[in-house]
């Protein structure tokens, strides 16, 4: 760990404090810090003014119970900051950032597809991947979701290729 | 206008462009090409068509009697077989010509002899 | 839209490269652009969901084909990222190894992009001129990897694909022309009228929007803020070779091709001093099928800006799941920004400006907002309407 690296974590640990859940850092200018969800606009507008205001993406990972969300953000295009946290798969909100960062909106609507996590306050929460005619409640990237059991919801009416 | 020059050149070249197919150029060494299996080396292990990103390469029975089916309308000609072959048996070619009409026609059966 | 067998499942990362669909709602006032609509998806290929159905090595070659033009970058992320998983670090000489081939790759990108930039705007001389010498590029990669995209030189653990000394000469001498042709290249873009005029002042996207809307690559240098990854955030021998990062401060259409074209020089530049300073030995170490659980975020800086993978594994062969963002995603909020109030005639030359896959725009939807009524026009009828006003 170098010293710039030490630098953010002090920071960011005297700004998030108790809502700091866990910090991994798997390797050179890689932060990986779990909070819990309701502190998640405070800590990105901590981190905002930290200085990391490139959001590079937010990924979606299903663990079963649970949607984790990770948020990756930039520090002056080197350290990269994923900030995660869970949100329960039979209600997924979670408030939006794009009034923070607005480069986020396209992100938030992709996992919105994919995963069917809601974010509240967004301004255009519309289907942004899939096709329109992909019905609605199914969300690919879940783990209930394989090829298989797709195949059938989606060629119910025999149109396949 | 700065191009007046350029273009004025070009008139006195060759076209830049190749007369294909009816010109060929030849392709380099170390390309890509179709597949071939050498049946006398294979000992039927399978790694070929477990490796297959594509689902290319189909192998029908086991041991050193197994016949290889080799799918080209799939194949994507990434050598990933011809790297992970335990006794090199397979050599990628320098064949491209390889588009039918028909996918059926696009099958490669290598037997046992 | 119709879905395939298996393989296209109509889900996964979307990847708008060239040639590709993209559909936009424009909302037109008389001539001057008001709203941004960006649909995206038409090429949804479900490749993350794929990801979770191959195993690792498999995903190498469906990594590769995210993206044709830059089909490297993402190898070299996605090997970078198992290869951090496993613990493992590819030989030097792989590593100089990739250097070379990703920034011969920005040379083919770029120099694919100028003569795409010269045909948006009319100027189809220029475009087949910049692909005529494209050419050496290309046959430098034909010598290198035996194709001429999809190079399949990245494996986990380095590369495939030595590059015997022989070949050193014949690349420093595809180099040298190609210098040559894009310093003549740099030029006419800096004093040809017909590109001045419709390029200078055109897509304005000023520093504090582009951070504000996270654009990544040329399209941030253009406006004027010092960001990559190769310097920032170092990868491969990237942190061994001396290279400037190129930015310009016009933050239009004009400045977007002069850092282009001046990242060539730099690219020239680094792969001469990567040809005479490689080490010599492996060019790959042996890795283990499965990889054991663990997450990583990989990060390269792409012909068109950063690109980002995060992998998780679960300790199988197989990857429990795999993310991708390509650039031209990071630069659509920024590019809604440079088409507000720009004019109808524009749009062609400002959404290639971003270098996205501009053929999705082959459907854009005009809605005028005094009459309400609605049109759809392709990318031709479009250029047909610049033509024939004269824009």
């Amino acid at each position: 760990m170098t010293e710039a690296e030490n630098e953010i974590l002090e920071k960011v640990k005297e700004t998030l404090k108790e809502e700091i859940v866990e910090i991994k850092i798997p390797r050179k200018r890689r932060i990986f810090v779990k909070i819990r969800r309701k502190a998640l606009k405070q800590a990105v507008k901590s981190l905002k003014e930290l200085g990391f205001k490139h959001i590079s993406t937010i990924t979606g990972v299903d663990l079963g119970e649970n949607i984790e969300l990770i948020y990756h953000f930039a520090y002056k295009g080197a350290v990269e900051l994923s900030l995660r946290l869970d949100v329960p798969k039979n209600k997924p909100d979670v408030p939006t950032i794009t009034d923070i960062i607005p480069g986020a909106i396209l992100y938030e609507r992709e996992v919105h597809d994919l995963f069917g996590v809601t974010f509240e306050g967004h301004p255009q929460m519309a289907r942004l991947i899939l096709p329109e005619k992909w019905p609605e409640g199914i969300y690919p990237l879940r783990k209930e979701y394989t090829l298989e059991n797709l195949k059938k919801l989606i060629f119910e009416d025999g149109e396949e290729e | 206008m700065s191009l007046i020059k350029e273009a004025l050149k070009q008139v006195l070249k060759k076209p830049a462009t190749l007369n294909y197919p009816i010109e060929k150029v030849p392709v380099p060494e170390g390309f890509r090409g179709r597949p071939i299996w050498d049946m006398r080396k294979c000992i039927g292990c399978g790694l070929c068509s477990r490796v297959c990103p594509s689902g290319a390469i189909e192998m029908i029975g086991k041991g050193p009697q197994a016949e290889i089916k080799h799918y080209v309308d799939r194949c994507m000609f990434c050598a990933q077989c011809a790297e992970s072959c335990p006794r090199n048996a397979i050599t990628m070619s320098q064949e491209y010509e390889l588009a039918d009409f028909d996918r059926s026609k696009m099958v490669y059966e290598y037997k046992h002899v | 839209m119709g879905y395939g067998s298996v393989i296209k499942v109509p889900f996964g990362p979307q990847h708008p490269a060239l040639k590709e669909p993209e559909h936009f709602t424009f909302e037109v006032e008389g001539d001057v652009v008001v709203n941004v609509k960006p649909r995206i998806g038409y090429n949804h290929r479900g490749i993350e969901k794929a990801f979770e159905r191959r195993t690792y090595i498999q995903n190498i070659y469906l990594a590769e084909r995210i993206c044709g033009i830059c089909s490297d970058a993402h190898t070299t992320c996605y090997t970078q990222a198992i290869e951090n998983l496993l613990g493992v670090e590819a030989p030097p000489r792989a590593k100089y190894i990739r250097v070379i081939i990703a920034e011969l790759e920005r040379i083919h990108s770029h120099s694919l992009w100028v003569g795409i930039a010269a045909h948006e705007i009319g100027f189809d001389t220029l475009f087949m001129y910049v692909w005529r010498d494209r050419e050496v590029v290309m046959n430098l990669f034909e010598m290198i990897s035996g194709n001429r995209v999809n190079y399949a030189t990245n494996t986990i653990g380095g590369v495939r694909r030595d590059i015997p000394s022989e070949m050193f000469p014949k690349i420093k001498k595809g180099l040298d022309v190609l210098e040559k042709r894009l310093k003549y290249y740099l030029d006419v873009a800096q004093t040809e009228q017909t590109i001045l005029k419709r390029t200078s002042g055109v897509g304005i996207l000023k520093p504090k929007d582009a951070v504000e809307l996270c654009a990544v690559g040329p399209t941030l240098r253009a406006s004027g803020i010092k960001n990559d990854v190769r310097a920032d955030d170092p990868y491969a021998a990237y942190d061994e070779i001396p290279f400037n990062v190129v930015t310009h401060d016009g933050c239009d259409v004009l400045s977007r091709i002069i850092v282009r074209c001046k990242e060539m020089f730099e690219s020239i530049n680094i792969i001469r001093y990567a040809l005479d300073h490689i080490p010599s030995g492996m060019i790959r170490v042996r890795v283990p099928m499965a990889v054991p659980e663990g997450e990583t975020v990989s990060r390269v800086e792409a012909p068109r800006g950063e690109l980002i993978h995060y992998a998780k594994s679960n300790g199988t062969m197989q990857p429990e799941r795999y993310k991708v963002r390509s650039p031209t995603l990071g630069n659509i909020p920024a590019l809604c920004k440079m088409l507000l109030g720009g004019r109808v005639a524009d749009i062609p030359i400002v959404l290639a400006g971003i270098d996205p896959c501009f053929a999705c725009m082959d459907r854009m939807a005009f809605v005028d907002l005094k009459t309400n009524k609605k049109w759809v026009w392709t990318m031709d009828e479009l250029k047909e309407h610049v033509r024939r006003n004269n824009l």
